[in-house]
């Protein structure tokens, strides 16, 4: 039965001296590859001085090569190590390095801040506890990550954008604004037409209607002879959308209505999109309009 | 952070043209207004898609090794970056167990002196090629 080959990572680690150092020095590098502003040699000379610490011969390049793949079979390995091995004293020590490692520069980068905190939950260590740790290490409080996002975040960020959009929009605006006044005249000239002419046309009107009014009456005293009048349309309507036929009695309403509710309530889609939400409630509100519809009506 | 991606039902790789047209569908205008300024921005784009592909890394990470509902993994990334756990072992132990394989099939190839009977087999067939080029050789000569 063949077996899958050992990746750089795996071999690294049977050959390691120490399994918890090499996993370490593995999420370090994994934490220097998601910093801001630190070009490659930099990072290789930040994970040297690191690995140079344990003390074990480690050579960074495997490893930094390792991290900056996104192979997070690897990094799952790393982290399994660590949680098995790391005693409660050594996972703060290695919570130290990391926080070390990730704010050389004084700032977090925003992805640091999720890696952070992942470790922190691994190695089981509290929310005051991180804050008091990268307080002391960082000079400055681990406060909540900004979020990317969100449009106030890019206000914040990328001002120049707003501002072109801005100038953008203004020089339509005004664009707008001319044609608008051109249309205008226009209008102005096809309005007085129109005005002449429909004059016109309402004495002709007039006429005619004089004509249609006798014979409206005639038909009414026809209709009044038969049975009553038919439901009006929007009482049809109103069933239609509760799947119920013309001549509905106020229980049968009354189900077809809970049903029709419960079939279509947002809530039943609330773990999917919002979309789809707004969809079901758009649903929801026009059964429950047709129905207190009804319920006026009979 | 949320997932835009996730709540206006696209993939991340969507194309332009699909976000556009699903930031216009959305009927919520705070999320609307966001996309908008993230999504249909290229520069905004691809600094959100690097850490979006870093969290939902993450993500995955805390499905796999039970870390779903840490202390540290609250508000919106735990509820947009959430994801079931695969019913793969642990990679620790995958590993303990490939190397168990191994070493057994180290054992058995030593058991079975697998080096002579290579060795046996490669002498071999050097003599079969020998063998083969004299008949030739000789074919062709009385031919």
């Amino acid at each position: 039965m063949p077996i899958a080959r050992f990746s750089p990572f795996e071999l690294l680690l049977l050959q390691s001296h120490s399994q918890v150092d090499t996993a370490t020095l593995l999420l370090q590098a994994w934490i220097l590859a998601h910093r801001d502003n630190v070009s490659e040699s930099q990072r290789y000379r930040r994970l040297a001085q690191e690995a140079a610490s344990c003390g074990h011969g480690h050579d960074p390049g495997p490893l930094m090569h390792i991290a900056g793949q996104r192979d997070m079979q690897s990094i799952q390995l790393a982290a399994e190590v660590l949680r098995r091995d790391c005693t409660a004293e050594h996972g703060f020590a290695v919570m130290h390095k990391a926080i070390a490692v990730a704010t050389d520069d004084g700032s977090l980068s925003l992805a640091n801040h999720y890696i952070l905190r992942f470790l922190a939950d691994l190695l089981n260590i509290a929310p005051a506890t991180l804050e008091t740790l990268f307080q002391e290490l960082a000079g400055a409080p681990l406060g909540p990550p900004q979020d990317p996002s969100q449009d106030a975040y890019w206000r914040k960020h990328n001002p120049a954008h707003y501002r072109r959009q801005a100038e953008r929009e203004a020089e339509q605006a005004r664009a707008q604004a001319e044609q608008a006044e051109a249309r205008q005249k226009a209008e102005q000239q096809r309005q007085q037409e129109q005005e002449r002419e429909q004059a016109r046309a309402q004495r002709e009107r007039q006429q005619h209607e004089h004509r249609r009014q006798q014979e409206r009456q005639r038909q009414q005293e026809r209709q009044h002879s038969h049975a009553s009048t038919p439901p009006p349309d929007r009482t049809l309507r109103a069933l239609a959308v509760l799947g119920l036929a013309r001549e509905a009695s106020r229980s049968e309403i009354r189900l077809a209505y809970r049903r029709m509710a419960q079939l279509h309530h947002p809530d039943r889609v609330f773990s999917q999109s919002e979309r789809q939400v707004a969809l079901a409630s758009q649903r929801f509100q026009r059964i429950k309009k047709a129905y207190d519809y009804l319920m006026q009506q009979h | 952070m949320r997932d835009l991606y996730q709540r206006l039902s696209l993939s991340p790789d969507a194309t332009p043209q699909d976000i556009r047209r699903a930031v216009e569908a959305c009927p919520n205008r705070a999320l609307q207004q966001d996309a908008e300024a993230v999504l249909t921005v290229n520069e905004h784009r691809a600094n959100y898609d690097t850490l979006h592909t870093t969290v939902s890394d993450i993500g995955q990470l805390r499905a796999r090794l039970g870390l779903g509902h840490g202390a540290h993994w609250q508000g919106s990334v735990a509820n947009d970056f959430a994801y079931p756990p695969d019913d793969g072992v642990g990679q620790h132990e995958a590993l303990i167990g490939r190397v168990g394989h191994a070493a057994a099939h180290y054992n058995r190839w030593q058991r079975l002196r697998g080096p002579w009977l290579v060795t046996v087999a490669i002498v071999a067939a050097v003599c079969a090629g020998f063998a083969a080029g004299l008949a030739l050789r000789l074919r062709l000569g009385t031919g």
